[in-house]
């Protein structure tokens, strides 16, 4: 259908359907080309971040079978209250080992903010890097397993699109404000991870019922 | 079942090539996508400028992140996930006008087939609409997303999803239909004298 066709007697679906597909005016390649060549030349970096930022949000079907188990042990070591804390509670199952990694960096991540402030620059980052890390492993390891609302998973959608708008940022060949963009990604990460947490416990909770059935007398 | 303009044949060739960072088959990619992408995002934002961004912003995420990308769905499919993100991202950071449409004047709501005239007839009629009945209408009628699909990307209820539809196919019949432009309400009143 074009602008100088006669009438047709088409439905609306099918009169949208045949609305001809647009590109833009100004083209947009010579931009993204020389977006993408940069990156190119900073590549270690990019590859420092992108090994850092291994952001895997599906579930895992090994973690989805053994929701009842996970239930079972989140019911039975009560969350810390501070989020930092809380975001290793899950970490307890059996089924997550790995995540023990990340309740051990978590703890010495906070212990290094809590009682040792680092004096330099470089310190800090590492502290957030070591932070982010620990953030990261359990979102992978564990969060994704949680079943998310609509809500909630649009609101995680648009999370993981600000962690890669910073991910762009700190991998640029030479990155302004790297603490503070550090800095940022924890504290996004962070958000993420009580929102996953949240639905997490709620599964968990959903599940201790049926669970108690087989593990408790 | 609704093709999407996305569904597009992809050589798994040149998804090996590009997660290599081979930029020529970046480009290749962005040619066979950049029609849709650009679409999609200009008929839901109905700004060109909005768009454009899209486009950019999605194809540089696809290809930062397609190393990731594990062949368990349609490369297509994957893209348009990226570039609907990206879409309603920005469709959120704006006002919410989809509760203002005037439906007051809307004689029939019901959906019927009807004589489009034109396609810019459509489009001008599109352009009227708010962006996020406009979105629904899209993402139901030409991407072929569910009203739970949609509800659930748009973080709307299912019944949201269907208002919006509704409200939206009502409004095009209303602007299209030309028994409802000839209403002797829209008549302009004769000069005295």
């Amino acid at each position: 259908m074009s602008a100088s066709q006669p009438a047709t007697r088409l439905t609306l679906p099918e009169a949208l359907r045949a609305l001809p597909l647009v590109r833009p005016e100004r083209e947009v390649w010579n931009e993204l080309a020389a977006r993408l060549q940069a990156e190119a030349r900073s590549a270690p970096p990019a590859a420092r971040i992108a090994r850092r930022r291994r952001l895997r949000y599906v579930v895992p079907a090994a973690l989805a079978a053994g929701v009842a188990l996970v239930a079972f042990e989140a019911h039975r070591a009560p969350a810390p209250p501070t989020a930092p804390a809380t975001v290793a509670a899950p970490a307890a199952s059996p089924s997550t080992g790995g995540a023990m990694a990340a309740h051990d960096a978590n703890n010495a991540a906070n212990a290094t903010n809590a009682t040792n402030q680092p004096n330099d620059t470089a310190a800090r980052i590492a502290a957030l890097e070591q932070r982010s890390d620990a953030l990261e492993r359990w979102l992978q390891e564990t969060g994704a397993a949680a079943p998310l609302s609509g809500q909630d998973l649009a609101a995680a959608a648009e999370i993981e699109n600000l962690i890669g708008v910073v991910d762009v940022a700190l991998a640029a060949p030479q990155a302004q404000q790297t603490e503070a963009l550090w800095r940022r990604r924890v504290d996004l990460l962070e958000d993420l991870t009580a929102l996953r947490y949240s639905s997490y416990r709620l599964a968990a909770t959903s599940a201790a019922g049926a669970a108690n059935d087989h593990f408790i007398d | 079942m609704t093709r999407s303009p996305f569904d597009l044949e992809v050589p798994q060739s040149l998804i090996a090539r590009a997660q290599t960072g081979e930029l020529a088959a970046f480009e290749q990619l962005y040619r066979c996508f950049e029609r849709p992408v650009y679409t999609l995002a200009l008929r839901m934002l109905g700004d060109a400028e909005a768009a454009r961004d899209v486009l950019h912003d999605a194809m540089l995420k696809a290809f930062q992140r397609i190393a990731q990308y594990r062949g368990d769905a349609p490369f297509w499919a994957w893209l348009r996930q990226i570039a609907l993100n990206e879409t309603l991202m920005r469709l959120r950071s704006r006002r919410d006008d989809a509760a203002e449409v005037a439906l007051d004047a809307l004689r029939d709501e019901a959906p019927a087939p009807w004589v489009i005239a034109d396609a810019a007839g459509l489009e001008r009629a599109l352009a009227t609409l708010p962006a996020t009945t406009r979105s629904v209408l899209w993402l139901y009628h030409v991407e072929g997303y569910s009203h739970p699909e949609i509800a659930e990307r748009m973080g709307k209820s299912v019944s949201f999803s269907k208002s919006q539809l509704a409200r939206g196919t009502a409004r095009l019949r209303a602007l299209l239909d030309p028994t409802v432009e000839s209403m002797p309400c829209l008549q302009a009143n004769p000069q005295p004298g």
